[in-house]
């Protein structure tokens, strides 16, 4: 059936309304202000080119938070995706008590940044629980504490990533786990295959376009990465982030907002590249979008 | 110029209006905790009893995210009548034309206040001081005598101190002379500045002219600091440090009045010593900071703003709230007189030591500054610079912005 | 034989997954403890037993914090952001889908940016339009910038390329108007791909921070996150009162979870693979 132009239009205007009004509006503006020395609170500015984003590309604080930004990306997306999986399969046949596990996964990825990250920096603190534990394994710990160390500010910051996503990704992983059909599996087990064989012929390339959706989803979440770093650690001890040194530069230090608008679309370019090329994999696959 | 088409073309499409009250002002300020905001309502009540052709609107702020609030608004000319500020983020707002010039008002009593010079920007006042805050050293009384010192010891030159903290360390294992912070942001410099300051070096020469961060003085600082850190600090974030030093585990560690409040809510039980910062010679320069209250130039209701901030700022509504938020530096000279500060030695040392203090250069580039300045001591410390490079480096930062 | 070592096994899942269940809720389960310990402020060090158990933080929140109020506020605009989002993506993701009035690659062009432009550049122009347009400090000011999202509208018209529009067709014979195929025929086929947007839209409106702090500040507005923000003063945080409050936050979450996990299950099942 086709809608006539009139009432699709209709249909679409809360759509187009909210969108020009709200979200169109300041892109373009800030988008605009990319290319203008704009500082907020400044009475007046210049219109410079494309300086800013010259400036960008020879900035030492972007390059190592693009560098930051990319650790923190590459690093949790396989980790998050490979754990959600392995607690979908352990939680996706029917037992007693299954609800209770799947909820007591799931729950940290609804809970509320601020707070968890609150509390994470109580547990790494020096003595704190996972000092403590760390001990217990044998290791020894940073001795000032996990967030308060180069060698592993940044990496415990995304080991709390991993441990507050997976189970939202479980429970997408859970979906796709039951949207493939069980004859399949019962063909397989009449042939005399195996689980890891089931698993990996049928399960895995059946959930490729669920992991795939799941991989685009997660790493347009992760390039953003800003709450964990502004409560945590504030950038130091190499954990400034893309989106924090954009915060740093817009809102703390010298309010550059043409300067973070600027950085705020590159990473935007980057941001887009990488998920067009997981999009163009994901259709090639004719499988989600 | 295109930024306010923009918006001007805005305001054709979407035309709505701000309606206000003509006696109603706003004011942001930032003490939400339950054992404070209680008293703030309730100064501002007895202000509105007392000019009952004022209304005030009073809106929290967090102290994590309320100076990016107060920018956003500044920045679009909006924002409310009264602002509370930290004294570092007067002079980018004056300087900036946001603050309204209170000078004529302010200098009729400005003898009766400390702190006016970190709101005087360019010879002009733009804000009131309200409540400030000052760090001093303190000490626990039993780890300094299991290390040898007399009941009445207290450092008073940098030298003894460094003696006292290194005397500690060697008691034992997991005994600390000296709670060093990790590198927390608008923290660290904090902590690095009165050992600056104690040693005698400037930021910036007194002309103004020429940043002198990297003077042999600073860097005899930045060592000696760095010494301390390095052979017997107890390296955490404030929180931390605080938390080992009341369980007794360090000697020295340097702490506002909140540390008083923490002790007395927790009942914390310590034998706790403070004593001002020490120096080449006795008394050295503590840090000062504080909360001021100034008139967003963008208000049309000046008047009753100013007649607010007079309210707050009286030595009577300052007691209040020190009392109810066991503050210990009111701006108030008066204030300071009361019987709640001169009960408490503890609280006593705070009032003396806020005349033996130094606080950052009013500077509308302060923040930038700060960040080279934290930049250097994290470098010194956590990283592999020397002091001297570290802050050579944050000079040549600091000079070429000035350049600009 | 066989018998007892599928007890083994089973025995074996369950520790197995028990460890994985501590280490999962461990933090939050910490929480809940902090929450109801009767200590003013530190917690440090304290361990599982220490610090007393009481229920008087959550108590003082409710009278003397006022947190109900913002539980409300909260619930509010949480409800009808998501009401929203399942009206008026459901109609634009209709129409995208019947009438390709705009090209898959420019809506897809509107979704990324919209979720790649950090919130911090965005906010200032939008605080200056809720000021011109005196919206600031109301609950449209936390709505309508939210009503409609461009992920929602995508979820939607993919979902709806997959159902036949012969249903549709014959209703049209029958003289239905296009409102009433629209809700009485197409949406309640959609209720899946619904149930999933209502739920991200949900959880993610529920802990949003910053746009509710810059673009309100009446205490009457305030939102469940931005007074857990005021609840850390400015030398500390009082640590039960703040878990307590977070507790709170968590609650409503968990139980709907618990109530309605098949259908948000099988809610992303449909809505979210189907191709």
């Amino acid at each position: 059936m086709r809608l006539s132009r009139s009432s699709s239009l209709v249909l679409s205007l809360p759509w187009l309304v909210t969108f020009i009004l709200f979200w169109l509006f300041p892109l373009l503006y800030s988008l605009i202000m990319g290319f203008s020395d704009y500082r907020l609170l400044a009475t007046d500015f210049n219109w410079i080119g494309w300086d800013n984003y010259r400036e960008l590309l020879a900035d030492d604080n972007f390059l190592s938070a693009l560098k930051n930004t990319f650790v923190f990306v590459l690093g949790t997306i396989p980790v998050t995706t490979v754990i959600a999986l392995a607690l979908a399969l352990l939680v996706s046949r029917s037992f007693r008590g299954r609800g209770l596990f799947r909820a007591g996964f799931f729950l940290p990825s609804v809970t509320s940044m601020v707070v968890i990250a609150l509390i994470f920096t109580n547990l790494y603190q020096r003595g704190g629980y996972i000092a403590l534990l760390a001990r217990f394994a044998g290791l020894s710990p940073p001795e000032h504490g996990f967030l308060f160390d180069r060698a592993t500010a940044l990496y415990s910051i995304m080991a709390m990533d991993v441990w507050m996503s997976v189970g939202y990704y479980m429970l997408i992983f859970l979906a796709g786990l039951k949207a493939i059909p069980d004859e399949l599996y019962e063909a397989a087990e009449l042939n005399g295959a195996g689980w890891w064989r089931r698993f990996w012929s049928i399960t895995l390339p059946l959930l490729r376009p669920v992991a795939l959706f799941i991989i685009v989803i997660n790493s347009i979440k992760s390039f953003q990465v800003f709450v964990e770093i502004f409560v945590m650690t504030k950038g130091k001890f190499d954990t400034a982030t893309a989106v924090y040194f954009i915060y740093e530069q817009g809102l703390q230090t010298q309010f550059r907002f043409g300067y973070a608008s600027a950085a705020a679309y590159l990473l935007f370019v980057i941001i887009a590249v990488f998920s067009i090329l997981q999009f163009v994999l994901l259709r090639r696959r004719r499988a989600l979008w | 110029m295109f930024r306010i088409c923009l918006l001007a073309l805005l305001a054709l499409i979407v035309t709505g209006s701000s309606i206000a009250a003509k006696t109603t002002i706003e004011w942001w300020q930032f003490w939400t905790d339950q054992s404070v905001k209680p008293t703030i309502r309730a100064i501002v009540d007895d202000f509105e009893k007392a000019n009952p052709d004022i209304k005030v609107k009073l809106t929290d702020l967090t102290w994590a995210n309320g100076h990016e609030k107060i920018v956003i608004a500044l920045a679009s000319g909006a924002g409310p009548d009264v602002l509370e500020l930290g004294s570092d983020w007067i002079a980018q707002f004056a300087a900036t034309g946001h603050l309204r010039d209170l000078s004529e008002h302010l200098s009729l009593d400005s003898n009766q206040y400390q702190g006016h010079g970190m709101s005087t920007y360019e010879g002009r006042l733009y804000a009131k001081p309200w409540i400030l805050g000052t760090r001093v050293m303190f000490a626990n009384r039993d780890l300094l005598t299991r290390a040898g010192h007399d009941p009445e010891f207290a450092p008073a030159t940098l030298d003894q101190f460094k003696e006292a903290a290194f005397k500690i360390t060697a008691l034992d294992k997991d005994i600390y002379g000296w709670g060093s912070n990790t590198a927390e942001k608008h923290r660290l410099y904090k902590k690095y500045l009165p050992f600056f300051w104690s040693e005698g070096a400037q930021i910036f020469t007194d002309d103004k002219r020429y940043c002198v961060l990297s003077s042999d003085k600073a860097i005899k600082a930045l060592t000696l600091y760095k010494e301390l850190h390095d052979s017997c600090g107890y390296v955490a974030n404030q929180r931390g440090i605080e938390d080992a030093f009341l369980d007794g585990k360090i000697g020295f560690i340097i702490s506002g009045d909140w540390l008083l409040k923490r002790i007395e809510l927790e009942q914390r039980d310590i034998n706790l010593v403070s004593t001002l910062f020490p120096g080449l010679r006795f008394p050295g320069r503590s840090f000062q900071g504080g909360e001021f209250l100034a008139v967003n130039a963008a208000s049309d209701q000046a008047e009753a703003a100013v007649k607010l901030i007079d309210f707050i700022t009286s030595p009577e509504a300052q007691v209040r709230f020190c009392r109810a938020n066991r503050s210990a530096n009111p701006s108030s000279k008066q204030a300071q007189q009361d019987d709640y500060f001169q009960s408490n030695l503890h609280l006593q040392t705070f009032i003396k030591q806020m005349s033996m203090v130094k606080h950052p250069p009013v500077d509308p580039d302060w923040v930038y500054i700060e960040t080279a300045i934290e930049d250097a001591v994290e470098e010194a410390l956590f990283g592999s610079g020397l002091p001297a490079e570290a802050l050579r480096q944050a000079r040549h930062k600091i000079a070429a912005l000035k350049q600009k | 034989m066989v018998t007892s070592s599928r007890t083994g096994i089973n025995l074996l899942r369950y520790v197995g997954l028990g460890l994985i269940l501590v280490v999962m809720s461990y933090p939050l389960l910490w929480m809940f403890r902090v929450s109801i310990m009767d200590v003013a402020g530190s917690v440090a060090g304290s361990g599982w037993l220490a610090g007393g158990f009481t229920l008087g933080n959550y108590i003082d929140l409710i009278t003397q914090a006022g947190l109900g109020r913002n539980l409300f506020n909260s619930a509010l605009v949480g409800l009808s952001v998501t009401l929203g989002n399942i009206v008026f993506c459901f109609m634009t993701g209709y129409s995208l889908a019947r009438f390709r009035m705009l090209s898959n690659k420019l809506l897809f062009v509107t979704v990324i940016v919209v979720l790649m432009i950090p919130a911090h550049i965005i906010i200032i122009p939008l605080y200056v339009l809720m000021m011109k347009t005196g919206l600031y400090d109301s609950y449209w000011a936390l709505i309508l910038p939210f009503l409609v999202n461009p992920i929602g509208i995508f979820l939607i018209k993919q979902y709806v390329e997959t159902i036949p529009p012969s249903m549709e067709e014959a209703a049209r014979m029958d003289g239905a108007s296009d409102l009433r195929i629209l809700f009485t025929i197409v949406m309640p086929l959609c209720r899946p791909a619904l149930a999933v947007l209502a739920i991200q839209v949900f959880f993610t409106n529920w802990n949003s921070f910053l746009f509710p702090f810059i673009l309100t500040s009446s205490d009457d507005l305030r939102t469940l996150p931005v007074a857990l923000a005021m609840m850390q003063g400015h030398q500390a945080v009082d640590w039960p009162h703040l878990m307590a409050g977070s507790a709170i936050a968590v609650l409503p979450v968990l139980l709907v979870f618990i109530i309605l996990q098949r259908q948000i299950v099988s809610g992303i099942t449909a809505g979210a693979v189907k191709q």
